[in-house]
């Protein structure tokens, strides 16, 4: 009883526990349960029952309650597959005009819009594609292929390679200075003089029209949602979901919208990258403190001139780090587009990756890695630099950057024109690189796996071995074996004790969700992977952050060295675990956990050094010694911000293992890779999307609402 | 009154008792509430049943299928003097139960002896209404038979064939009736 009144939450917490553990042991795996069976197979079996709701016939097999939930949501996939035939075939037939065959033509509306849209960003895409590399169809668009025959000299020759690097080294210089103009300068020569020019050009293209539309859907809903409670409420829950629902899962609905191409990878990426933009602009906005307001309205502004003359040049550094955050996005899309037929360098990372050529692909994945590297340091830079408004500067002075591009722009065009001389009868190595001509590592890296396997094959298989018969299927058969009351307990009791009755409706609700759809195995297998990789990548996070923090300049280089991680899309990661561990669950997992290790790592570090100095001066006269001041103070302190980082690592985890369905994996993230090649996959594609995000949002909304208390607890703001 | 006292009561209780309460509840309206649901869809018992009937069906296939995979193609006989295979008593049985189909060859054989049944058979279009193969365990012998059906100059007739099974063919995927003595 002493014990019940002095740890009152532990035991709360041990009662749960029990109560979880009970249930698992009292309800026994039925006798013909077997993973395969799982409700998600969809195979017809005699031995099923049926329902059938809103017409729609739903197979299952009808286990225990107890053991798992019947699919009852199984309709919702079908449903969402036929309401987007009805969209795309059969709502408002409306007459419109075809420019091709001169007569009008009935189509449905939605169909329409969506072939219009298509049309328009492919336009978009054509265009700066031809401006960087050259081309016709820009020209025909405006005129047509018969007046092209005539005036051959209209077509666009694109631009040299030299020009362009110049450009970068010159934009980076007056962004940030010589460090960045020198990396954005040697990082042009590498692309170019490794033959990856077109498609790295193909991918540019592709992210110079998602991010700055990206871009203006953002700031737009940002500043509606800002004006408007109502907007913003509207726009919370599509947030909250988009935030943790994996980038694969929106392809597949897409297909059915847009079809296959680039077209459809920009929209796709649009509506995945303008949430960080939404919110960080609703943040910036809410930053601003009211005396700025208040000034403005003084001056006289009128609504329009308060919003762009003083609340968003005010909110300028939020903005631009939403820009940065897009263009971040705009780049793990342009690798997970590539599913979906986007050009340019994450097919050829895709397909060197079909191919198991871990050199090309290493080659691709570097030249992907390095611009994203350069357009992160560059946006940054925009964000962080200030406008000299007083700067009494001459004309030169203010023009020389322009001055400088125009004077490379001249000579990039006399060295492309000496190049056809210099190479004549072979390609302009002056104008550009062909793919298959430039210097090729390949080989190199490619005899570096051999050796690699030649040499540790034995370790590598042992370590393998273990990790997967010792620890990974007795982890995944663990979770596999919880019975769905009992995890539905345990969640919903978490939720209860962490943020009271609301918070446990709210992870109810979720993990209902999930339960009562046809995958609950397979989220359990998601859910098990992901535990892995987070638990792990704590260990390895939370460790090297408090080392690191010992030391101001450790902490810095770690922050970098995180900073350059995370601007890597996940799809590298997988290149260098498959070198090592081939295709299997371990080199799905250690890429899960280099990846998740980011964030631990970053908010560790974070966490750490957002403790008040004071504190440790106090600490110090108080006479504790180091690893004291550590473990009484500042661990306490740091550990609500060490736990936003706990989150960031789940929702990091779970992409990556959704990611990792690409080298074979058993999870959701099969079902989803599965449905990108199904004709009528957009359903459960968007179905199992709506699931992973759902798993995320669970331990988010348990972690925020934790973190939230503790802080409260402390007295931290 | 009463009922005033006990709210009293229960909101004068400490935090933590009353949070401890509350998981109480919560876990017992959880475990209710899948007790109402597996009333209506839970169906443990019978689909164990059902499946372990299933299981015990897919079993028998794999074995008959993995001794089909071993016999030679060509035709198995359970007579003697042929040069074709002669099944064992035991195979007898195993590739009797393991046979399902009867083809055209041997439904054609069987109507030498039944005209009644050819011109039901080619009046109809080649229609068979169901065939089964059995293994008769009295006799020791597999029997194999179909039905006709159908309209012969205005009348509605059917007409059943059976008789022993002499010979299988083995295509080395599965078996199938060769020859039924139907007489």
């Amino acid at each position: 009883m002493e014990f019940i009144n002095k740890y009152p939450k532990l035991f709360q917490w041990l009662f749960l526990l029990v109560v979880f553990f009970a249930l698992c042991f009292a309800i026994e795996v039925p006798e013909t349960y077997k993973f395969i069976r799982g409700q998600a197979e969809f195979v017809k079996d005699p031995n099923q029952s049926s329902f059938v709701f809103l017409g729609k016939e739903v197979r299952y097999y009808a286990f225990d309650v107890f053991w798992r939930l019947p699919p009852l949501l199984g309709w919702l996939p079908i449903w969402i597959n036929d309401s987007l035939f009805f969209l795309m075939n059969e709502w408002m037939p409306i007459e419109f005009w075809n420019e091709d065959t001169q007569e009008y033509k009935t189509r449905p509306l939605v169909l329409q819009i969506s072939r219009n849209l298509t049309a328009f960003m492919t336009f978009l895409i054509e265009l700066i594609r031809e401006i960087l590399l050259g081309g016709l169809e820009t020209i025909v668009a405006f005129t047509s292929w018969d007046w092209i025959d005539k005036n051959p000299w209209a077509e666009l020759p694109g631009l040299p390679w030299t020009i362009v690097a110049a450009g970068a080294a010159i934009l980076s210089y007056k962004l940030s200075g010589k460090g960045l103009a020198i990396f954005a300068g040697l990082t042009m020569v590498y692309i170019s003089i490794f033959g990856q020019w077109k498609p790295s050009m193909q991918t540019l293209s592709f992210i110079l029209v998602a991010a700055p539309l990206s871009f203006i859907f953002g700031l737009g809903l940002g500043i509606a949602a800002f004006k408007s409670k109502r907007i913003e409420k509207a726009l919370y829950p599509i947030l909250l979901v988009m935030q943790t629902m994996p980038q694969y899962a929106v392809l597949v609905p897409a297909l059915v919208l847009f079809g296959v191409g680039d077209h459809a990878a920009v929209i796709i990426t649009m509506v995945v990258a303008v949430p960080p933009m939404i919110l960080l602009t609703i943040l910036g906005l809410r930053a601003i403190p009211p005396e700025v307001i208040e000034a403005g309205r003084m001056s006289g502004c009128n609504n329009w001139q308060l919003m762009f003359k003083v609340l968003i040049p005010t909110a300028r550094r939020d903005i631009l780090i939403g820009v940065n955050q897009v263009i971040m996005v705009c780049f793990s899309m342009a690798v997970i587009s590539a599913f979906i037929g986007a050009k340019g360098l994450g097919f050829n990372l895709l397909l060197a990756l079909n191919q198991l050529n871990i050199g090309l692909a290493l080659e691709a994945g570097l030249c992907i890695s390095l611009i994203a590297i350069l357009l992160d340091k560059m946006s940054l830079a925009w964000a962080n630099k200030q406008t000299d408004y007083f700067g009494n500067l001459s004309f030169l002075q203010r023009n020389r950057n322009i001055l400088f591009f125009a004077a490379t722009v001249i000579i990039g065009i006399v060295l492309a024109y000496i190049g056809t001389f210099l190479f004549k009868g072979s390609y302009n190595y002056l104008f550009e690189i062909p793919h298959n001509k430039g210097i090729s590592t390949a080989d190199f890296w490619n005899k570096g796996v051999d050796w690699i396997f030649d040499t540790f094959f034995v370790y590598i298989k042992a370590f393998n071995t273990w990790l997967i018969q010792d620890v990974l299927q007795p982890m995944r058969a663990l979770y596999l074996r919880m019975p769905a009351v009992a995890t539905i307990v345990l969640v919903v009791g978490a939720g209860y004790l962490i943020g009271g009755i609301r918070s446990a409706l709210v992870v109810c609700a979720l993990t209902l969700f999930i339960a009562l759809s046809p995958w609950w195995d397979r989220a359990l297998v998601t859910a098990y992977m992901a535990t892995f990789g987070v638990i792990v990548s704590c260990i390895i996070g939370f460790t090297v952050g408090t080392l690191c923090f010992q030391n101001k300049h450790s902490a810095s280089f770690m922050l970098g060295v995180c900073d350059i991680f995370q601007t890597f899309p996940s799809f590298v990661y997988l290149i260098p675990v498959m070198m090592l561990f081939g295709i299997t669950d371990t080199s799905v997992l250690i890429a899960v956990i280099v990846y998740a290790t980011i964030p631990a790592t970053r908010y560790t570090i974070e966490g750490l050094r957002s403790v008040p100095v004071g504190l440790h001066d106090a600490a110090t006269m108080s006479g504790v010694n180091k690893f004291q001041r550590l473990t009484k103070i500042e661990f306490p302190l740091a550990f609500p911000h060490m736990m936003l980082g706990l989150n960031q690592t789940i929702v990091f985890a779970l992409f990556m293992v959704i990611i990792g369905a690409f080298i074979g994996t058993e999870d959701l993230g099969q079902y989803i890779l599965k449905a990108l090649s199904d004709k009528k996959g957009a359903g459960i594609g968007f179905t199992l999307g709506i699931c992973v995000a759902f798993i995320g949002l669970i331990f988010d909304n348990l972690i925020r609402t934790w973190v939230e208390k503790r802080k409260k607890h402390l007295g931290i703001n | 009154m009463l009922k005033d006292n006990y709210l009293n009561r229960l909101k004068d209780l400490p935090e933590t008792v009353k949070q401890f309460g509350g998981l109480i509840v919560l876990t017992i309206f959880i475990i209710l509430s899948f007790s109402v649901l597996n009333i209506y869809w839970g169906g443990g018992d019978e689909l164990i049943r059902k499946m372990k009937l299933e299981e015990e069906r897919i079993a028998k296939e794999k074995k008959l299928n993995a001794l089909i995979s071993k016999l030679p193609s060509g035709i198995l006989v359970t007579f003697d003097g042929t040069d074709n295979h002669k099944l064992t008593d035991e195979l007898y049985e195993a590739v009797c139960n393991a046979t399902k189909l009867i083809p055209q060859r041997a439904i054609m054989a069987a109507h030498f002896l039944n005209y009644e049944a050819y011109e039901l058979y080619t009046i109809n279009g080649n229609k068979i209404d169901d065939t089964f193969v059995k293994w008769d365990k009295d006799k020791n012998k597999c029997f194999a038979g179909y039905t006709v059906s159908g309209n012969n100059v205005g009348v509605n007739k059917t007409a059943k064939v059976s008789g022993e099974v002499l010979s299988f063919l083995s295509t080395g995927i599965d078996t199938r009736v060769y020859f039924i003595k139907n007489f």
